[in-house]
């Protein structure tokens, strides 16, 4: 944790090239940044349409008028704006933390991704709102703009504890009333929970555009442990008796596996996916998914 | 030199190296707890390998060591030999140290007194017990090791029978006085009495008898037997007061002179413990034996009767009368011999003599030889062990504060 916006400064630095966008940004709801498929006014031209009544007299363009003695209405592509939801998994496994670097949890990590994509949004203008989901169930910062905004979202952020577990179905309906369709919704987890992975399905489904960052820690990845270990899953309280240096093999076949099979999943059902290590910096997985695609700067 | 256990049993302690390899062996065992969430992807058939593995190596050698010692020590070592066969030289004290022939280098110079303290510490004064510690020297020295014996030509501290020594002795005679003994002045042996009133009719037949010990010492040449008879007189005309008589409840005398205590029943406390410090009590017949045991006799009379009997209390002597001190009852106080006989019970024995001449008293070979008295190790194994534990203690203690 680095100050009260949880951003280091210099990934706060490396943010401004990175711009939020949606793939399904929806029209309808004022003037923004991002393209929408809805027609409109707006600056890009995309087509024109017979009159139909009711149609205002400013819109017809008179010069076709002139050529061709039929009324058209000149339509282009609506900016719209974006609403980004980050949805922070704080079950209690998100407390584990490398031995390497003791105060840097994955919750630390989610809380300071999280900082960034409000950044993000604050900077574009954008509506975002933030869901904590662990043992106490279902905490909302309902989605708004604004410093104060931010503020807010990251004062509940400062009060998040890991503990407990994934809850019930039924404590996260307030979830699909607020995240309405075509928003983003950044799912920040480290994925171990099967609903977690279900909940960026279901959101995918219907219309939201998820995308996931896989928190794990190093350890993880590399499994650098030596002698006989006692690993404790928190959430479950299972233990396991092994000896780190027999398992290493097998467990980091096994989990790179059980990653490239939750890849092609989330994949399949429209789940933009990427993973972030606690070593790694702040802004690699942000920088994966919010990268300016070709498409884009051209 | 060898090293022997008077206590080989000791060494079971030794089993106690278990514990310090237990210790270290402990924390291999247990598990360091680790939080991962991904235990799902771990395999459980991996189970954590027992391996014979110690910690802290140097900690674990010097806690072995230090158990190891104390076993040892519960063992109690001794050491044999290893003194050296240097030759001994040793000098009657008194005897001249310049007739010492050449001996080789590393010769031990001694004084042939207790403890055989060397030449370079004072001349000992006081006399020694010549034979015993000649017999002392010939058991505690090994066996090989050559012994030069200076004497003068008569000594004192012979003993009943000459030495007969294990090792042959180069005896030298040389010049020198020895230490004369503190011969001690034959004083004037006088008799204290302490009379119950009923015991009066006995005064005169023991103030007869010291009168005639006063007799005996003024005129040595004067016929004893002659003034044996009761001469009371001698009382009065001695300056030294060689007879004090006085009631039951008078100052007892100093202890070297004997006190006659005529009262029936038992000693009082402060006679008895008069007696225990190095006092001689005469009692009268009708005492109680002060002892359990009923004491020697030390005096018959012609018929073979028991006239008196003695035993040791303490330091010092009691003798009892068996007999009524009258005539009647103890014809023998009538004797010309009593005062004689009464002397001869009360007097200390005369020491054995012990001067003997150098010449005559060589020791002869072909002694008794001694098994090598060994040598004690325990201080030293108990400095070590102390050593240990220091070295133990900051070792541990300082690990620890690396870890803090």
């Amino acid at each position: 944790m680095s100050g009260p916006d949880f951003i280091p400064a210099d990934v706060r630095a490396r943010l401004k090239a990175l711009r939020l966008h949606g793939r399904r940004a929806a029209g309808g709801h004022g003037f923004g940044q991002h393209a929408s498929r809805s027609r409109g006014a707006g600056l890009e031209f995309a087509q024109y349409r017979a009159y139909e009544q009711g149609d205002e007299p400013r819109q017809v363009d008179w010069k076709l008028y002139a050529r061709s003695d039929r009324f058209f209405v000149r339509e282009s592509e609506r900016d719209s704006p974006l609403t980004a939801w980050v949805v922070v998994d704080a079950t209690a496994s998100m407390a584990q933390g490398d031995a390497a670097r003791p105060r840097w949890s994955r919750l630390d990590a989610a809380r300071a991704l999280a900082a960034c994509v409000f950044e993000l949004a604050l900077r574009q203008g954008d509506r975002f709102g933030l869901a904590v989901i662990g043992g106490d169930g279902l905490r909302l910062v309902p989605a708004g703009s604004g410093l104060r905004q931010r503020d807010r979202c990251l004062l509940e952020l400062q009060g998040v504890r890991a503990h407990g577990q994934w809850p019930e179905e039924s404590k996260l309906r307030p979830l699909w009333e607020r995240i309405g369709a075509g928003h983003l919704a950044v799912l920040v987890s480290d994925d171990f929970d099967e609903a977690a992975v279900t909940l960026a399905e279901r959101l995918s489904a219907a219309r939201r555009e998820v995308l996931n960052v896989q928190v794990l820690t190093a350890e993880e990845r590399d499994f650098p442990f030596r002698g006989g270990r006692r690993f404790r899953d928190a959430e479950s309280g299972a233990e396991m008796l092994s000896d780190a240096p027999s398992a290493r093999a097998g467990f980091i076949a096994a989990f790179a596996q059980a990653r490239r099979e939750l890849a092609v999943r989330l994949a399949a059902s429209g789940v933009q996916r990427t993973e972030y290590f606690l070593d790694e910096a702040l802004d690699q997985p942000l920088r994966r998914l919010f990268a300016p695609q070709a498409a884009d700067r051209a | 030199m060898s090293l022997g256990l008077l206590a080989p049993l000791g060494l079971a302690a030794l089993a106690a190296l278990l514990l310090p390899l237990l210790v270290h062996l402990a924390r291999r065992e247990e598990q360091v707890p680790t939080d991962f969430a991904a235990l799902r992807w771990l395999a459980a058939k991996f189970r954590p390998r027992q391996r014979l593995r110690f910690e802290e190596i140097l900690l674990l050698l010097l806690r072995l060591l230090l158990v190891a010692a104390l076993a040892l020590l519960l063992a109690r070592p001794v050491l044999f030999g290893g003194r050296g066969d240097a030759a001994w030289l040793v000098v009657l004290p008194g005897a001249d140290v310049a007739d010492a022939p050449a001996l080789p280098e590393g010769t031990q110079r001694r004084w042939l007194a207790p403890g055989f303290p060397p030449l370079e510490s004072p001349l000992p004064s006081a006399p020694v017990a010549t034979a015993s510690l000649l017999r002392q020297l010939d058991a505690e020295l090994p066996a090989a090791t050559p012994v030069t014996v200076l004497v003068t030509a008569h000594f004192d501290g012979a003993d009943g029978a000459r030495p007969r020594l294990a090792r042959p002795v180069d005896w030298r005679v040389v010049d020198g006085a020895p230490a004369e003994p503190s011969a001690t002045p034959p004083g004037e042996f006088a008799l204290a009495i302490r009379h119950a009133p009923e015991a009066d009719a006995a005064l005169p037949y023991l103030r007869a008898a010291v009168a005639a010990w006063q007799a005996v010492a003024e005129a040595p040449a004067a016929d004893v037997n002659a003034d044996a008879d009761a001469n009371a007189v001698v009382v009065e005309r001695g300056s030294a007061e060689p007879i004090d008589v006085a009631g039951l409840d008078a100052a007892l005398p100093e202890r070297t002179r004997p006190l006659a205590w005529l009262a029936p029943g038992e000693l009082p406390v402060p006679v008895l413990a008069w007696a225990r410090e190095g006092g001689t009590a005469l009692l009268a017949s009708q005492a109680t034996w002060p002892l359990a045991e009923a004491g020697a006799v030390v005096w018959r009379d012609d018929a073979g009767q028991p006239l008196a009997r003695a035993a040791v209390l303490g330091r010092g002597r009691v003798v009892q009368l068996t007999r009524a001190l009258n005539p009647a009852a103890m014809p023998a106080l009538l004797q010309p011999d009593f005062p004689r006989q009464l002397r001869a019970l009360l007097e200390p024995a005369p020491p054995a003599p012990t001067r003997a001449s150098a010449a005559a008293y060589a020791p002869m070979p072909g002694g008794p030889s001694f098994p090598e008295t060994p040598r004690d190790v325990s201080p030293w194994l108990l400095w070590l062990v102390a050593a240990l534990f220091a070295l133990e203690r900051w070792v541990a203690s300082g690990r620890r504060g690396v870890a803090a």
